[in-house]
């Protein structure tokens, strides 16, 4: 008995190719349009998909709505990052941060506005860059990822202001905590930092590898996601995803996940967490105990 | 009384009228001498209209005396008598005139009669003459109106016109004085004319037709000639057929065969014909030859009335066996397939010869009633090969050319319509017969001119040359490259199953130089097999794994990690690169979805295989393949993090240079290798 095989077109040479880049994709960036209708999307071959929010979720979305309304190759590596502003997206992957304006691209007119380099010490290998942070208040955009320091660039004159140093191994995320001006960095070195803005320098460090009741050894001491709500944050990696209190520096919950986690935000009172590589979102309350999930 | 009287006196009256008559006839003879009494003249001199008058007093009269004497009568008495005698003899009077009146008006009357007799009789005779004269004028007009319409027969003939006859006649004939003037000689001068030209003319057709006589001689004697001239070119052909050897140019061995093709059928005709008109023009590698026994061939035409004796004798051979054995269903089915299963005794040999000087063998068919091609292939090598247990399927007839286009697998008939014939014969598909038959593969079709749309059953579909010419050069070099792929993949899976991964020297670049891992082991798999194993979902629900393809199953091993590498091998290769799954044995088991360094191992191998293809025709792709997969492993185990909690030494020590360790949200192993500094980095 043979089996229905799902594709009834014959592959040749550019189909089979094709189909194996969709199999060893991976999306490492998403950002929402400023109009809220629109989705980019960043993956590791540099290139950025922009898919139609509306038409995909609305009652009569076909196979169509759910493709790429525009794909342009972006970078020459993968796109790791991506912000948007009210009328730009910015896209960040191996070593330079690119601008684009949503109009143009909507209008599949893909050409960048601008690019910027931070200035890099070491020239043998261009260092990535993991995460991009937006500052409101000073219109400004800090940069983190492969050379272990933090960058910040003015959006108005794309000069580069602050580097902030400090970590020893690659930093893969970046937080902002609102009431005092203050960036959260965690790394590769396991270590959370807490960067004031106006003196660019250091002012708390966490290594939450080192706290029993969240390493997991096994896992590594790397720090994959963070989130803060000013007076708490969420980090999670190699080590158990944790809340902590920042004024006191103490860990006061521990989530009970086994994966290691790679994004998690907060929403109102919930805690959001997903893991790279399981398909659940999940949902914990404050308090610690898992709410629900959402599953793919 | 009176009246009996009267009635005896008449007849009385009437014999002595006619005594008196005579009487007077012989006094008028006498009276002839002299004078005679004429009543007739008397008739003329008397008027009429007073006899009538004196006939009506007499009558009077004699009524009054009738009367009278009736009253005497009546009365009686002596003198009565006398009276009465007196009147008789008044009355008998009376009679006499009576009579005579009666008498001319007899005669009046007979004059009459006679003189209108004459008259009519006059009158006829003008009448008559009257009649003839006209019936004569009647005549003369008829005669003249034909004489006027005769139409002399010299007026049919079409006569030279009056100035060409003029120009044309000599004098003598045209006599131009007279007949200028004078219509009826000029006529006559001008028929004349006529005749001599005529008289002219037949001679010269007389002539003409004696010429022709001698020509047509002429011709018949140099046919003959040339007709002898035949059997002497025949044996001049046959002599120089060695020295045709000696110089390597077999036209006679080319004319046979052309002899031979004319009793192909159209599609192998046209394949014959574009492959020989390819090999000479553009390959010389490709020889072409027909096989097959053209008796067999001739004999398909056969007129029907031969069929149909064979028929009516096999049926009453077939009906004296009725009785004892009866061919059961399935056999007549099974007949009834075979029919329609038929090939044309003629197939069609194509030799491909290889730079490596093995040679690949095409048989073309055709089969008759299905209106398809199908083709039967063999690779012949220089030298004996020596077949790996892996390499089984490889060259094999029945796979080596399968997919040579994409999706062109040959196990289902291409033309839409034999989906009907086969519905009456009870076949399902043609995959059961393709290992009899040679495989229906669409560029045999294309070669052989036959198009046929998709799904759309055509009622002829006829062998098209442009067809067969567009395609000729692409198929003859994918089939040299296939043959020739495979012989490498042949070689190279010799070595493979050692356990040695054969690099060549110009391949050597793209890999360190220490490669620790190593293959143990190198076997093929079945397609179901495959598909059951765990981490190869992704790929099958991909649909790059067809029953069409091949697979292998490879394993890595360095000390205690054991890497099993499914292979799934399209028969396009190398165009269309084999495709890795990967699962890693070593603290654990790790696939593509749980690890994503070994989704980044994958997408290594196949989708950066572009630089793995060494220099073309790139048949070090799968080894290059596999040798990267080792020295994937060599990194991926080398460059694990260090676990604090567990004690003791990493099992492998780091020897690979590398600048980073890890890189990007996903923290990447760096798995590049760069040559020929020889660090790895990431991509």
């Amino acid at each position: 008995m043979e089996r229905a095989v799902p594709h009834a077109v014959p592959l040749g040479q550019m189909e089979v190719f094709q189909a194996l880049q969709r199999l060893h994709m991976t999306i490492f960036s998403q950002s929402v349009s400023p109009c809220g209708k629109f989705l980019a999307a960043g993956n590791n071959y540099g290139q950025i998909a922009i898919f139609s929010l509306s038409a995909a979720l609305s009652s009569e979305a076909k196979e169509e709505s759910k493709k790429p309304v525009v794909t342009f190759q972006a970078h020459d590596g993968p796109v790791y990052s991506m912000v948007s502003t009210d009328r730009h997206l910015l896209s960040a992957g191996d070593g330079e941060v690119k601008s684009w304006l949503w109009a143009e691209i909507l209008k599949k007119g893909c050409k960048e506005l601008w690019r910027r380099q931070p200035p890099y010490r070491t020239s043998l290998e261009v260092p990535e860059i993991n995460a991009l942070l937006l500052v409101p208040k000073e219109n400004s955009l800090i940069l983190a990822g492969g050379d272990c320091q933090l960058h910040t660039m003015d959006l108005e004159t794309g000069a580069f202001t602050r580097a902030l140093r400090g970590h020893t191994d690659y930093i893969h995320c970046l937080a902002l905590r609102e009431r005092s001006p203050e960036v959260l960095s965690g790394g590769e070195d396991g270590a959370v930092r807490l960067w004031d803005l106006r003196t660019a320098k250091e002012v708390q460090t966490i290594e939450v590898y080192k706290h029993e009741e969240c390493s997991r050894p096994h896992n590594g001491r790397w720090i994959g996601c963070l989130a803060t709500d000013s007076d708490w944050m969420v980090c999670g990696g190699g080590p158990a995803l944790t809340l902590w209190h920042l004024r006191s520096s103490t860990p006061t919950t521990i989530f009970p996940m086994r994966a290691p986690q790679k994004h998690v935000t907060f929403y109102q009172d919930l805690v959001l967490t997903a893991a790279g590589n399981s398909c659940r979102v999940d949902v914990f309350t404050n308090l610690g105990y898992r709410a629900f999930s959402l599953s793919f | 009384m009176s009246s009996e009287s009267s009635k005896k006196r008449k007849p009385k009256v009437i014999r002595s009228d006619g005594a008196p008559a005579e009487g007077k006839r012989n006094r008028s003879d006498t009276e002839q001498e002299g004078k005679y009494y004429s009543e007739e003249a008397e008739v003329d001199l008397r008027d009429p209209g007073r006899d009538y008058e004196l006939y009506k007093y007499t009558c009077q009269e004699l009524q009054r005396l009738m009367a009278e004497i009736q009253d005497l009568k009546s009365r009686g008495g002596k003198d009565v008598a006398v009276e009465i005698e007196d009147r008789r003899i008044q009355s008998c009077v009376h009679f006499m005139t009576l009579k005579k009146l009666n008498r001319l008006a007899h005669i009046r009357l007979k004059k009459g009669r006679d003189q209108t007799h004459e008259a009519k009789q006059k009158v006829d005779a003008y009448h008559l003459q009257l009649q003839n004269l006209l019936y004569e004028v009647m005549h003369l007009q008829k005669e003249i109106t034909k004489c006027l319409e005769f139409k002399s027969k010299h007026e049919e003939i079409d006569l030279v016109s009056l100035e060409e006859f003029y120009k044309e006649a000599p004098p003598d004939i045209s006599k131009a004085e007279v007949t200028m003037g004078d219509p009826h000689q000029q006529t006559l001068a001008r028929l004349d004319w006529e005749l001599e030209q005529r008289k002219r003319l037949a001679e010269k057709y007389r002539e003409c037709l004696s010429n022709k006589e001698k020509i047509l001689k002429e011709i018949e004697v140099k046919k003959e000639y040339l007709s002898s001239l035949q059997p002497r070119l025949n044996s001049i052909m046959q002599a120089s057929l060695p020295v045709q050897e000696y110089l390597f140019m077999p036209f006679d061995q080319a004319h046979k065969q052309y002899e031979t093709a004319r009793h192909l059928p159209p599609p192998l005709y046209v394949l014959f014909v574009q492959a020989t008109a390819y090999g000479q023009a553009c390959d010389k590698t490709l020889s072409v030859a027909i096989e097959g026994s053209v008796d067999e061939a001739k004999a398909l035409f056969k007129p029907p009335e031969d069929s149909q004796d064979d028929e009516s004798d096999s049926d009453a051979e077939e009906e004296q066996t009725t009785k004892r054995r009866r061919p059961t269903l399935g056999v007549q089915l099974d007949d009834k397939r075979k029919e329609m299963l038929k090939r044309h005794p003629l197939s069609v040999m194509l030799d491909l010869k290889c730079k490596d000087d093995s040679v690949l063998h095409l048989t073309f068919y055709y089969l008759m009633n299905l209106n398809i091609m199908t083709v039967k292939a063999k690779v012949m090598t220089a030298t004996e090969l020596i077949t790996p247990i892996s390499a089984g399927d490889l060259l094999s007839p029945d796979s080596v050319l399968s997919c040579l286009y994409p999706g062109d697998h040959g196990k289902k008939t291409p033309n839409p319509a034999n989906q009907y014939q086969f519905d009456k014969v009870g076949i399902l598909t043609l995959r059961d017969y393709v290992l009899d038959l040679g495989h229906p593969y669409l560029w045999v079709q294309k070669l052989g001119g036959l198009h046929f749309p998709k799904e759309q059953p055509q009622h002829t579909v006829i062998a098209d040359h442009s067809l067969s010419a567009s395609h000729m050069e692409t198929t003859m070099k994918l089939l040299k490259t296939r043959v020739q792929s495979r012989l490498a993949l042949h070689k190279q899976f010799a070595s493979l199953e050692h356990g040695i991964v054969p690099v060549t020297s110009d391949c050597q670049y793209l890999f360190p130089a220490k490669v620790v891992s190593r293959l143990v082991k190198w076997v093929m798999i079945a397609h179901e097999d495959y598909m059951e194993l765990h981490f190869t979902k992704d790929i099958v629900e991909a649909g790059l794994a067809e029953d069409t393809n091949l697979y292998y199953m490879a394993l890595v091993e360095r000390g205690t990690a054991k890497l099993q590498a499914a292979v799934v091998l399209n028969p396009g290769y190398s165009s269309i690169p084999p495709v890795f799954q990967l699962c890693l044995n070593w603290k654990g088991e790790k696939t593509n979805s749980n690890d994503d360094n070994i989704r980044a191992m994958e997408s290594e191998v196949n989708v950066c295989y572009k630089e793995l293809c060494g220099p073309r025709p790139s048949h070090q792709l799968l080894t290059n393949q596999l040798q990267r997969l080792c020295v994937l492993l060599d990194v991926y185990l080398e460059t694990d993090s260090h676990d604090d909690s567990v004690e003791g030494p990493k099992e492998f020590p780091q020897e690979k240079m590398c600048l980073r360790l890890f890189r990007g949200p996903s923290r990447m192993k760096p798995f590049k290798y760069n040559h020929p500094q020889g660090f790895f980095s990431h991509r």
